[in-house]
């Protein structure tokens, strides 16, 4: 029953898929091109992300094939030819044909539209096929409820401020400039590139389209190589089972106090109070500079840059928040660097997501889209850096905080002035850092120049204050050692 | 019992001398594998039999004599304590063996546990460590050879814990040097890490993870690879009796329960030497006893225990030496027999510590108030 109401939902969405674009005969080329572009791209988005999160078991797995003697080569073309066969790609099949014809029809040359959706279609194929394997391979075995989360968090992350932009476009009748301008860039990604081609057929674009079914017709080759010449250790996938989110990060030290950081993130009510507190400050700061007259539009602009500020500070005292627990740490003398890297792990998970949430809608509420990279500029610069100096912070000057268990809003009992002195230093660190990227935002304003500049600058220098920040912290982290425990006691 | 033995290391203790009916009770199984750290008393025959050895045959191991003992000290023991049973009989006669024939036996069953023989596992200099105005420790001395089970005694704020602290690398000492197997902790504190077990007392854990998570995360921790965390975690849970525990938070233990998985985690990487603070306290008696018995397994194979207790009829059985530490000074140190002399370890400890004498100022407890 659910199949065949699938089957029935497929088939009207083929027949969608492939009259509409069939109309598209007598409208610019520009809007032919953002249609099928657009869509081609969205649907090989699809053939990538849906084998992450399909079920396990995969009736073409290379493994099963392993009786046959076949060589890796001929295997892999095999299945994937018998992946032609399979519904979501015979259904791609009929849209891909007609996005040829809507070209050839439109006077692009037929070889041209021809090889353009070959190419799509391939990429789609091998897409799947290298990712059910690569899901097979690494995912499977830690399957879970946290796995799930947090790749629905993560295509969230992709999606939102896609749908943002689309919502904010201002449509009058026609194709708005910017979706054009964001389509162009999409014809330069591996997954829109082949669909550009009958479009927009420059040198670029043709290297990217043949470059990207290459790269994954040599990944499935590999994939299917492996798949035949190794033997899967039963270890990894034995055991792993209750272990929640340490199954879901690598098995190393750093990728372990990232699951424990993570859960505690997740858990623990004096994190979850943090957390608390950032729509109010996304919404505190703009209602002042509302009431004194300020443009709405300018005034939207406040919260990303003010988040990312808090977000990178959230951790500069994560030390303490685990109390006399570090003997942990200490006794089993784990490198620095996987400490401060693992605790970073949930706030920068935490804070992108969040970022890639506020950036795009508060740009849209913004109107303009040239100030988008502008945004992700200025607020990595100040939440990367914030992270480095709270790594340096954390390890230095652990200051008391509530103990485990204690009411989050329960106020520690505090003595000297050390943590003041690291709260206040990591905050002006990483706002006297981001100047630049601040200043060069403000230049664009007036010489749209310097967008590229704003955005990377702002993140090579949030990206290296946060490499020496781990460093640093590391070294701090090593060389106090012991004496962790006893601030942690004295905390 | 013995299964908790032998999936500790996936490898029956090698051969007791006889060993002849193990007893299904805890207890007359531990009395047994306890005979081995005995202090230095003279040998009354040293009876160099070329070893006939009567029991040969429920051996597996294909050696041929069994020659279990790996005591770094080639005391052997004619067991001071009652037992007058034939079993110490064979025991003089095997101490003496060539270190040469212990190690081809031990190594194999746990490499890294077995500690060089006759070396000092661990050798504490002029420790000192105060906190603002009072010296918790203040000068200790301690050496403990390696293959023993070593007890330290003191009255309550004596500076064990201090002490404990310090050699497990937890708490940096004001003064003095720690070596462990002849490396300077100060110098290599993460070489010492790997080498040593910790369960401290009074420090929290990470007590929101399932048991299963935190052993799993101190593996981890410990740069071990998962999967041979994963099945340690399930031989140390069917050896500590906590398969189905190990699901709930760390939260929602006893305390017994709590120290029992923190216990199982400083065994993960098979340390030379463990560090336990008060590792039987609050932990029923059966739990106990499994403890020992696999400590005393883990000694026998050459590694380390160090241990503060309360209980001086357990320090008594077990250990070998001990040391009485008061006011944060090593008031007695040495074999068990020579510390207590003609008393009791208890009435020797009283006496050091200066218990009841001085009692005073109490009259008024005498005489009920209604």
């Amino acid at each position: 029953m659910r199949t065949a109401l699938g089957l029935v939902v497929l088939v009207a969405a083929v027949a969608v898929g492939c009259g509409g674009p069939l109309q598209l005969q007598t409208v610019s080329a520009d809007t032919a091109g953002v249609v099928t572009v657009l869509s081609g791209s969205a649907i090989t988005l699809g053939f990538v992300v849906a084998p992450l999160f399909g079920g396990s078991g995969d009736p073409m797995d290379p493994r099963a094939f392993r009786g046959f003697g076949l060589s890796s080569g001929r295997l892999a073309a095999a299945l994937a030819a018998a992946g032609m066969l399979t519904v979501p790609v015979l259904a791609q099949t009929a849209v891909a044909v007609c996005f040829a014809v809507l070209w050839i029809r439109r006077g692009a040359q037929w070889p041209v539209a021809v090889v353009a959706a070959a190419l799509g279609l391939i990429t789609c194929l091998l897409a799947a096929r290298v990712l059910r394997s690569v899901a097979g391979l690494f995912l499977a075995p830690r399957r879970s409820r946290e796995l799930t989360g947090a790749l629905l968090v993560g295509l969230l992350v992709l999606v939102i401020p896609v749908a943002v932009f689309l919502v904010s476009l201002q449509w009058n009748g026609r194709i708005p400039g910017t979706l054009v301008e964001a389509v162009r860039i999409l014809a330069l990604t591996p997954l829109g590139a082949a669909w550009a081609l009958p479009w927009r057929p420059a040198a670029l674009t043709i290297v990217i389209a043949v470059g990207t079914v290459v790269l994954l017709a040599a990944a499935w080759w590999a994939l299917v190589h492996r798949a035949l010449h190794t033997v899967e250790p039963p270890a990894a996938a034995r055991g792993m089972g209750g272990l929640g989110w340490f199954a879901v990060t690598p098995g190393t030290p750093a990728g372990a106090v990232a699951a424990r950081s993570l859960l505690y993130w997740l858990t623990d009510a004096r994190y979850l109070a943090n957390l608390a507190v950032l729509p109010v400050i996304a919404v505190v700061a703009m209602v002042p500079l509302m009431i004194v007259g300020q443009p709405f539009a300018w005034v939207v602009l406040v919260p990303a840059p003010l988040l990312a500020l808090f977000l990178g500070w959230l951790p500069h005292n994560d030390l303490a928040y685990d109390s006399t627990a570090i003997w942990l740490h200490v006794a089993s003398g784990v490198r620095g660097i996987s400490d401060r890297v693992g605790r970073l792990i949930p706030v920068g998970v935490i804070g992108t997501v969040v970022l890639a949430v506020v950036i795009p809608v508060s740009v849209g509420l913004h109107g303009d889209w040239a100030v988008a990279p502008v945004m992700v500029g200025v607020c990595a610069s100040l939440f990367l850096s914030g992270l480095g100096f709270s790594s340096i912070a954390s390890a230095a000057a652990p200051s008391p905080v509530t103990h485990p268990g204690d009411s989050p809003f329960r106020q520690p009992e505090r003595t000297g002035s050390g943590g003041a002195l690291a709260q206040g230093g990591v905050l002006l660190g990483s706002l006297l850092v981001s100047i630049p990227a601040v200043w060069w935002g403000w230049l664009s304003f007036a010489d749209r120049r310097f967008v590229g500049v704003a955005f990377w600058g702002g993140l090579l220098i949030g990206a290296a204050v946060l490499a020496v920040g781990l460093a640093i912290g590391a070294l701090v982290f090593e060389r106090r050692g012991s004496r962790l425990l006893e601030l942690a006691e004295a905390a | 019992m013995d299964a908790a033995v032998t999936s500790i290391d996936g490898i029956i203790i090698p051969p007791k001398p006889p060993l002849p009916a193990a007893p299904p009770l805890p207890t007359g199984d531990l009395d047994d594998l306890v005979i081995p750290p005995k202090p230095p008393l003279p040998v009354p025959e040293p009876v160099p039999v070329p070893e006939p050895e009567p029991v040969p045959e429920p051996e597996p191991v294909p050696e041929p004599q069994p020659v279990p003992e790996p005591e770094p000290e080639p005391e052997p023991e004619p067991e001071p304590v009652p037992e007058p049973e034939p079993v110490p009989e064979s025991e003089p006669e095997i101490a003496p063996a060539e270190p040469a024939d212990t190690d081809p036996q031990v190594a194999p069953i746990a490499p890294s546990a077995r500690a060089r023989t006759g070396m000092p596992a661990v050798t504490v200099r002029g420790l000192t460590k105060s906190f603002g105005s009072t010296a918790a420790v203040a000068g200790i001395d301690l050496t403990v050879p390696a293959g023993t089970f070593y007890g330290l005694l003191g009255p309550n704020g004596a500076g064990k814990t201090t002490t404990l602290s310090m050699i497990s690398g937890l708490l940096r000492p004001d003064q003095g040097t720690i070596e462990i197997d002849g490396v300077d902790m100060r110098r290599h504190p993460r070489d010492i890490a790997r080498m040593i077990g910790v369960l401290p007392d009074r420090l929290r854990t990470f007590d929101r993870l399932s048991g299963r998570q935190l052993l799993f995360y101190t593996g981890m921790l410990r740069g071990l690879d998962a999967g041979i965390v994963t099945s340690r975690i399930g031989d140390l849970a069917r050896a500590f009796d906590m398969v189905e525990a190990l699901g709930r938070p760390v939260s929602d233990y006893s305390a017994g329960m709590t120290k029992k998985v923190m216990l199982a985690g400083a065994l993960l990487h098979s340390p030379r030497v463990l560090i336990l603070d008060e590792p039987f306290e609050a932990v029923d008696p059966v739990s106990s006893a499994v403890i020992l018995d696999i400590l005393t397994t883990y000694v026998d194979h050459g590694g380390t225990v160090i241990l503060s207790s309360h209980g001086m009829e357990l320090i008594e059985r077990v250990c070998a030496r001990v040391a009485v530490i008061v006011a944060g000074q090593v008031l007695a140190e040495g074999a068990v027999d020579d510390v207590r002399g003609e008393l009791t370890l208890e009435q020797r400890f009283l006496q050091l510590a200066g218990g009841l004498s001085d009692v005073e100022g109490l009259e008024w407890l005498h005489g009920f108030s209604d």
